[in-house]
């Protein structure tokens, strides 16, 4: 007796790694790390789209597209943010989001 | 042939969903930045064997492709352009809202897709499976497509974004390395 993987199954397991992504992105104090947890988060929406896609409406082709919107985003966002921290961190010397304060030195 | 077949499966999904979720905690818990760095990648792998299993190989290899050979390189030179190789640990009342938070969330979901009139429907759901080679066309066409259903506008707009974010990261590097 074999329990298959269903839809819940995998919408169960993206939400975990949602919550995993979201406990993180509260908890952490670099904003490096903070942005780690928030590709941890969109990774999850992403597998939650393609399950959802692979599931119920099997013939059809906009969840994976949709898919690879939000990958493309993702690689936009985390660009840009990447560069705005290591230019932060050349004038402040400090990423600890508890200790920014402002953006002008 | 059918009952193996089902079985293999099965076992993948439990085995990658358990390291999943043990990798993703790592990324999260680990104060180390580079071993949370793999952890993070090691996540994105597992994905894109997920995305394999769900049938769309084109996504597998675009996860491997934009995630781990561009998100993960790049988040591998911020740490080490930073130099910030280990954490401090966060305060006890941090760790504790944020578990009450994740777990909340947590909760919430699975009892909305519990209620959800989807999750009744889907017991003798047939998965898609691994489908015929034309996935990869299939999508490109529909990309290109320039009717109601196509994608033509969305496809547009995020290459401008990408271009903005590309001039954009070139001058925020300049700018600070110049000052």
């Amino acid at each position: 007796m074999m329990i298959r993987p269903e839809l819940a199954h995998w919408l169960i397991l993206a939400i975990a790694l949602f919550s995993i992504g979201l406990f993180g992105f509260l908890t952490q104090k670099s904003a490096i790390r903070m942005i780690m947890s928030l590709e941890l988060m969109l990774n999850s929406v992403v597998l939650s789209l393609v399950a959802l896609n692979s599931f119920q409406a099997t013939e059809r082709l906009d969840g994976k597209i949709f898919a690879l919107f939000v990958i493309a985003a993702a690689a936009a966002e985390v660009v840009l943010a990447l560069a705005l921290f290591v230019a932060i961190y050349k004038q402040q010397g400090t990423l600890d989001v508890t200790e920014m304060r402002e953006l002008k030195e | 042939m059918e009952e193996s077949k089902a079985l293999v499966e099965t076992l993948f999904f439990y085995g990658f969903a358990a390291l999943s979720l043990l990798f993703a905690l790592g990324v999260v818990l680990i104060r180390r930045v580079m071993w949370a760095v793999l952890s993070l990648m090691s996540v994105l792998l597992i994905s894109a064997a997920f995305y394999l299993m769900l049938g769309s190989e084109f996504l597998a290899g675009a996860q491997v492709l934009v995630y781990v050979g561009g998100i993960v390189v790049l988040i591998v030179f911020a740490v080490m352009l930073t130099g910030i190789h280990t954490d401090e640990r966060p305060s006890f009342l941090k760790l504790f809202n944020g578990f009450l938070v994740a777990t909340t969330f947590f909760i919430w979901s699975s009892w909305a897709l519990w209620e959800s009139p989807f999750f009744r429907n889907s017991n003798g759901m047939e998965q898609g499976g691994l489908s015929e080679v034309g996935e990869v066309r299939e999508i490109g066409l529909r990309l290109m497509d320039m009717g109601s259903t196509g994608y033509i506008l969305p496809f547009e707009l995020i290459s401008i974004l990408l271009l903005a974010v590309l001039i954009g990261a070139i001058v925020i590097g300049r700018r600070s390395s110049s000052s």
